[in-house]
């Protein structure tokens, strides 16, 4: 898989890479530090983002001179924060500034620490995570810590529940646990848009392991989350990890053995842990596009501007999923369309050729008005695809109704007849009219009274 | 009055003379009617007014772009989002068509007049053949000098001005012309008994039916007619004439138009006329059998149809006791639907108020205040004996005039002729011959021309032979003429009566002026107003247009109370959620609920109708009356009636409306107040509300939904847009957090000061 | 005296019959197309009432075409009879042109509306 992209990166012009719609992926990197000795202790972590053809700028988190703009032009596609303790940034970056380029669709790297600066906690918190409150709480499991040669205080955790998505963790299982030492973070449940990537188990809380616990942990169990990922409205992506050395060369070497379980793994697994994530979150997977979305009666092959009630219509649509080279057709079977008007009036699974193209057909409803086709397709890990095409529905024109009703043919003829009668009816008044002009003495003396 | 002369006098000359004069006077007329409605041309320009018409005027650009079959067919998806709206089949097409036709005819003779102008233009033309209309349907019942009389009040009457000034393109500008036409040719088929004018009058009566849904007044009150005519005995085969075909044609006529359609025969309206169709035959039966047979038989046979009828009576009524119950029941349906007629026909508005507030809120189905009854028909009230509402006031304009038309031409007659007679006895004649004068002072005149008509023609009399036949002529003439003067009033009181009438004439003329120049003539889409540094105009509204129609995508959607939904759709030609065709009366509910409903749910119902821009008309900086905030109730009210969530006394202190501090919660958090209100504050500082005259009640808050994008130069119209939802969603918020997080800011901006 | 009204109406009757034989024969043509007409409109009302009234506006054309004629040929009746004395100017000739142009705009109306 690796040496794929690598064959690929090869090809890939360094400075042609923005992000577009055409290529997802994010190219420029800005990476902000606290100081420089992370770009070598967390290398193994950078060296797999540069061996798949990312540009990583590094620069220390107060340095005057960083600017994420300039001339209303971003200059990065994606950020990575690991300076968990920075107060301020440096030069006209601050928390607006960051959330502002996630607004506008670009990703971002959270990593915290136990020490994290409200600086930090106030990004996560915009972004959905809020992080335990107390400045000195770490995440503490003492049956789900990692064995290690020093009895410590089990801060150091190895933790295998990991969100059940091939499109965010790949489809490879990651077979060993993941280590973890760092604070704990809770999520709003009601949140839709965030996601906990890792959890902790049952039997971790959050406090400050240095001090006795005097009052229950405001956060335990399961609840607590220690890598989430979120997918912004716009599809823009954000990992927030509660933990900085998750992501070092001395984690991402060490061997893990969680506590209780007899099987020792040679290598944690935070290398294929993080490398996957990192594929997800700059959009080398799990990004769709829908395009080609296509409408016309049965039987026709244009776009019809309106249609009228009854009308049988083909829909058509082709999606397509990114694979961080190129756009490959999307096969799933749960894609669905509407035809919309304040509310569905038809709900149709799409069926696909399993080359991109789904489709279907179906009645248009006995109803006027302005309809909608909608295809809102939200899945887990997937880029929302929201498309919604208006189309207006009109009723039968006045030539379109039954002409000829066999029930009504006695009306017909009764008409007809009518107007037969008014013919018979003038030739015969007429000639008699002479009749009666010949012979005037023939009228009746009675009508005199009249 | 030269024309009533005419007409009594002996002499064709005469005769001839004032039917010209009569022509030259009704073209006058004619001008009359036209140019006084074009002051609202003059004084501002040469637009469309109100709202509705905004709509007749989209659908005639459609109709002259399209074509007539397009039109027919036409499905509007840009009003009443999303559910669109059928043009060919919820129109009265008559405006429209007869627009367009005028439109085509100016273009095809390449006289290159845009759609705006003919439709500016419509209504006065119509107005003036409407007053000759008036004018042959009074000459009809009562002679040319009524006719005139009735012509130049109907030219003027303001009721009819304020409908038909130079840019008022709605349907009463034809229909009343229409209507009265309908009324002539009935007339005119009554009195000749002819099946052309009947004809002629069924095809004037679908062009009535095309114009307005008033026509229900036509098949009502000529059924009436012909009852009345039949109940006291006057019926006569004319009138079988002028009505039979009339029911047969004018209701296959009327169901051909797509909106009355089946409602020509199914609906209680039109029973009346039904039922009166079938009386006139059975009527017409009689007389006919009556003819026919001997009065002695004819009793015979009274006597067996009513002994027959009261055995068929009998047997129903035993029949029905055994089932009284659900025929008290038809009856209680009979009187229901008796009602409703009564209340569609005589719009009863405490009653429709009572039960649809919608209708209530609109102005033109209020009761009339005696005021207005006065400025509408002014001097004419004198003159007819009348309460109604304001839409039947229109149709009461016509018929005040021609009832006043004649009683003025009377008047005229009686008081001038009592002169005529009167003044002569002042000089030595004898009596007799003073009686004789004036018919004979034309004589000479009179043989003159006759003479040299007379050249032509082969029989030539002499002088004297002709005075000799014109003798036994005048003396029955001087005969009645001394009747007459049994009736004749003293020269003094006809001669101040006269002066009386001339002024009370003079009046009436100036009040109409007046009624035209000020009171109707103000397109409502541009205001002015008078203030001590000279004329202020206010273009908030076209100006609002034009930055919609610039500014925003094609497809949008604008939201706004129902009032500027035409004039959205027509000026800035986006699609509006509801307009000034209240059909619906839920959709209307859901937006009103929406503009009084807080923010947040507020956007919500706007979102899930597609929404992305909200205008609101706000008249507290200028100091405009009729803004959305005064119709606000009306808003509640009808969003109440269908989602009862939303209560009025929640938005009254103590039963009263208000905005300032005493208002209550629910008003200050609307919708309504808040896009209305957003940033007042900022303009004088105080936020005073100059319609209101009050400071406001909440003068500092925030937009979190929606955000100003465009306000119009005096804040009359303001647009706002729908915020997009959240691209993220934010934790817990974290108040203690954040002043944490500010706190060791300032302290070490205070470390820093420190030094210094 | 049940008796003596049967013979009154037979009496009735026969009057009746006998006024109505001395009517001119162009009425009488007139009355025949008149009862016909009616004829038709009742037999279309009795289809309806078994049938139903789904093509209404076929019903309502074919039955107010019938009613239409009829009412025509009624004025023209009226207007050609020449003892009535309220038409004596009316030339038969233009009672009879104007019923032309009457039922012409009636049939007319009744295709428009047939369909």
């Amino acid at each position: 898989m690796s040496k794929l992209i690598f064959v690929f990166l090869a090809l890939i012009p360094l400075l042609c890479t923005s992000f577009s719609p055409d290529r997802p992926s994010d190219r420029r990197v800005l990476v902000l530090v606290d100081d420089f000795a992370v770009k070598s202790s967390h290398s193994l972590f950078f060296n797999s983002l540069k061996s798949r053809g990312f540009d990583l700028h590094f620069h220390l988190a107060d340095d005057p001179k960083i600017a994420l703009q300039r001339y209303g032009q971003y200059l990065y596609d994606a950020l990575i924060l690991f300076s968990p303790t920075i107060e301020r940034f440096g030069g006209s970056v601050d928390a607006a500034a960051i959330l502002d380029f996630v607004d506008s669709g670009h990703d971002l790297i959270v990593a915290a620490d136990s020490n994290a600066s409200d600086l930090i906690r106030e990004i996560a918190t915009e972004c959905g995570v809020d992080f335990d409150e107390d400045p000195a709480a770490m995440v503490v499991d003492h049956s789900g810590y990692a064995v290690s040669a020093t009895e410590g205080d089990h801060t150091l955790i190895a933790s295998d529940d990991f969100i059940k998505s091939d499109v965010i963790l790949g489809s490879k299982k990651i077979e060993a646990p993941v280590l973890f030492h760092g604070i704990g973070h809770s999520l709003n449940p009601t949140n839709s848009l965030v996601l906990k990537a890792l959890s902790a188990s049952p039997s971790a809380f959050s406090a400050n392991p240095k001090s006795k616990l005097t009052s229950p942990p405001s956060l335990t169990g399961s609840s607590i989350s220690l890598v989430s990922v979120i997918q912004a409205r716009n599809n823009a992506r954000i990992l927030i990890s509660g933990s900085l050395s998750m992501f070092s060369n001395r984690f991402f070497r060490s061997g893990v053995q969680k506590a209780g379980s007899p099987t020792k793994h040679e290598k944690s697994g935070n290398e294929q842990f993080f490398t996957e994530l990192s594929k997800w979150v700059f959009h080398e997977r799990g990004h769709l596009k829908a395009v080609n979305v296509q409408h016309h009666k049965v039987g026709e092959a244009n776009e019809p501007s309106i249609y009228r009630i009854n009308d049988n219509l083909e829909y058509s649509v082709e999606v397509y999923e990114w694979s961080g080279t190129s756009w490959e057709p999307y096969v799933a079977d749960d894609v669905q369309v509407q035809f919309y008007m304040m509310s569905p009036y038809v709900l149709k699974t799409l069926s696909t050729d399993g080359k991109g193209r789904y489709f279907t057909s179906f009645k248009v409803p006995d109803v006027y008005g302005v309809f909608q086709f909608k295809v809102e397709y939200e899945k887990l890990g997937y880029t929302s695809l929201s498309l919604s095409k208006q189309i207006p529905v009109r009723p039968f024109r006045h030539n379109e109704y039954e002409r000829f009703i066999p029930a009504a043919y006695p009306y017909y003829g009764a008409a007809f007849s009518m107007m037969a009668g008014f013919f018979i009816f003038t030739v015969v008044h007429l000639y008699h009219k002479c009749v009666t002009f010949l012979n005037p003495a023939f009228g009746g003396f009675l009508w005199a009274m009249f | 009055m030269a024309a009533s002369d005419a007409q009594n006098g002996v002499s064709s000359i005469r005769h001839a003379f004032g039917n010209v004069l009569a022509f030259f006077i009704l073209l006058l007329i004619g001008v009359l009617a036209f140019s006084i409605r074009l002051f609202s041309v003059i004084k501002y320009e040469s637009v469309i007014h109100e709202f509705d018409p905004y709509f007749n005027y989209r659908v005639t650009q459609f109709l002259t772009k399209n074509g007539i079959y397009d039109f027919w067919n036409w499905f509007d998806d840009r009003t009443w989002y999303p559910l669109g709206r059928v043009i060919g089949g919820t129109v009265y097409p008559g405006l429209t068509l007869t627009a367009g036709t005028l439109w085509w005819i100016l273009n095809s003779l390449n006289i290159p007049l845009s759609v705006e102008t003919v439709c500016v233009f419509t209504a006065p033309i119509f107005s003036a053949f409407a007053s000759w209309a008036t004018y042959l349907l009074t000459k009809e019942v009562k002679g040319a000098g009524a006719g005139l009389t009735a012509a130049v009040l109907l030219a003027m009457v303001p009721s009819y001005i304020s409908r038909s000034v130079a840019g008022s393109y709605d349907n009463e500008a034809v229909a009343i012309f229409a209507l009265i036409f309908t009324f002539y040719l009935y007339i005119k088929t009554l009195n000749t008994g002819s099946l052309f004018y009947a004809t002629l009058n069924s095809i004037a009566y679908f062009y009535m039916v095309c114009s307005w849904g008033g026509y229900t007044f036509i098949i009502n009150l000529i059924p009436m007619h012909v009852l009345l005519c039949i109940v006291t005995g006057r019926y006569s085969s004319r009138l079988y004439i002028a009505y039979a075909p009339l029911v047969v044609l004018g209701t296959l006529l009327a169901s051909l138009v797509p909106v009355v359609g089946f409602n020509a025969v199914m609906t209680s309206e039109h029973f009346a006329s039904f039922l009166v169709f079938i009386i006139i035959h059975v009527v017409a039966l009689v007389y006919y059998i009556k003819g026919v047979l001997s009065p002695k038989m004819f009793k015979v046979a009274v006597a067996l149809v009513v002994s027959v009828g009261l055995m068929l009576c009998y047997g129903g009524s035993t029949y029905s006791i055994g089932s009284i119950k659900p025929n008290k029941g038809m009856e209680w349906k009979k009187f229901k639907s008796v009602r409703s007629f009564l209340t569609s026909l005589l719009c009863d508005s405490t009653y429709a108020s009572k039960y649809i507030p919608i209708i209530a809120s609109v102005s033109e189905h209020q009761p009339p205040t005696w005021p207005s009854y006065f400025m509408d028909i002014n001097v004419l009230a004198f003159l007819v004996p009348a309460g109604i509402i304001v839409r039947l006031m229109l149709v009461l304009a016509p018929a005040a005039c021609i009832l006043s038309g004649i009683a003025l031409s009377q008047a005229f007659d009686v008081f001038t002729r009592s002169i005529k007679l009167q003044l002569p006895s002042l000089s030595d004649h004898s009596q007799v011959d003073a009686g004789v004068a004036s018919p004979e002072s034309v004589v000479p005149n009179d043989s003159v021309k006759m003479d040299k008509s007379e050249d032509t023609s082969k029989e030539r009399t002499s002088k004297k032979s002709k005075k000799k036949e014109k003798e036994p002529v005048e003396k029955p003439l001087s005969k009645s003429q001394i009747k007459k003067r049994l009736l004749v009033l003293p020269l003094e009181t006809s001669v101040i009566a006269i002066i009386l009438l001339v002024l009370l004439g003079a009046f009436y003329v100036v009040h109409s002026v007046w009624a035209a120049a000020e009171a109707y003539s103000a397109p409502s889409i541009v205001l002015t107003s008078h203030s001590h540094d000279g004329l202020h105009v206010f273009d908030d509204f076209r100006e609002a247009y034009a930055w919609l129609s610039h500014n925003t995508e094609v497809d949008d959607k604008v939201a706004s109370w129902w009032d500027y939904g035409y004039q959205t759709t027509a000026m800035a030609n986006r699609t509006v959620i509801v307009d000034n065709n209240t059909w619906n009366n839920t959709h209307i509910a859901t937006v009103g609920t929406a503009m009084s409903s807080p923010e947040k749910a507020a956007w919500e119902i706007f979102h899930s109708l597609d929404v992305k821009y909200v205008l609101v008309v706000f008249g507290g900086l200028v100091g405009y009356p009729s803004d959305d905030i005064n119709k606000f109730l009306w808003m509640v009210r009808i969003g109440g009636g269908v989602f009862p969530h939303i209560k009025e006394p929640d938005y009254l202190r103590d039963g009263q409306y208000r905005i300032d501090s005493m208002g209550t919660p629910t008003m200050l958090n609307c919708l309504m107040y808040k896009l209305s209100y957003y940033r007042f504050v900022e303009t004088d500082g105080k936020a005073f509300d100059r319609v209101r005259r009050t400071e406001i009640g909440k003068k500092y808050f925030k937009l979190t939904h929606f955000e100003e994008v465009f306000t119009t130069h005096h804040w009359m119209v303001r647009i706002y847009k729908l915020k997009p939802p959240k691209n993220r969603i934010r934790g817990k918020t974290k108040k203690s957090k954040s002043k944490t997080s500010s706190k060791p800011a300032s302290k070490r901006k205070g470390l820093k000061r420190n030094p210094f | 005296m049940a008796r003596s009204s049967s013979k009154d109406a037979q009496d009735l009757f026969r009057a009746l019959w006998s006024a109505y034989a001395a009517t001119p024969t162009n009425l009488k043509i007139i009355d025949l197309y008149v009862i016909f007409a009616v004829f038709t409109a009742a037999i279309q009302v009795v289809y309806m009432a078994l049938v139903g009234s789904f093509p209404f506006n076929s019903f309502l054309s074919g039955v107010l075409s019938c009613v239409g004629t009829a009412v025509l040929a009624v004025c023209l009746r009226i207007q050609v009879n020449k003892e009535n004395k309220e038409f004596k100017d009316l030339a038969p000739e233009r009672a009879f042109a104007d019923f032309v142009l009457c039922n012409l705009v009636l049939h007319l109306v009744i295709m428009n509306f047939l369909g």
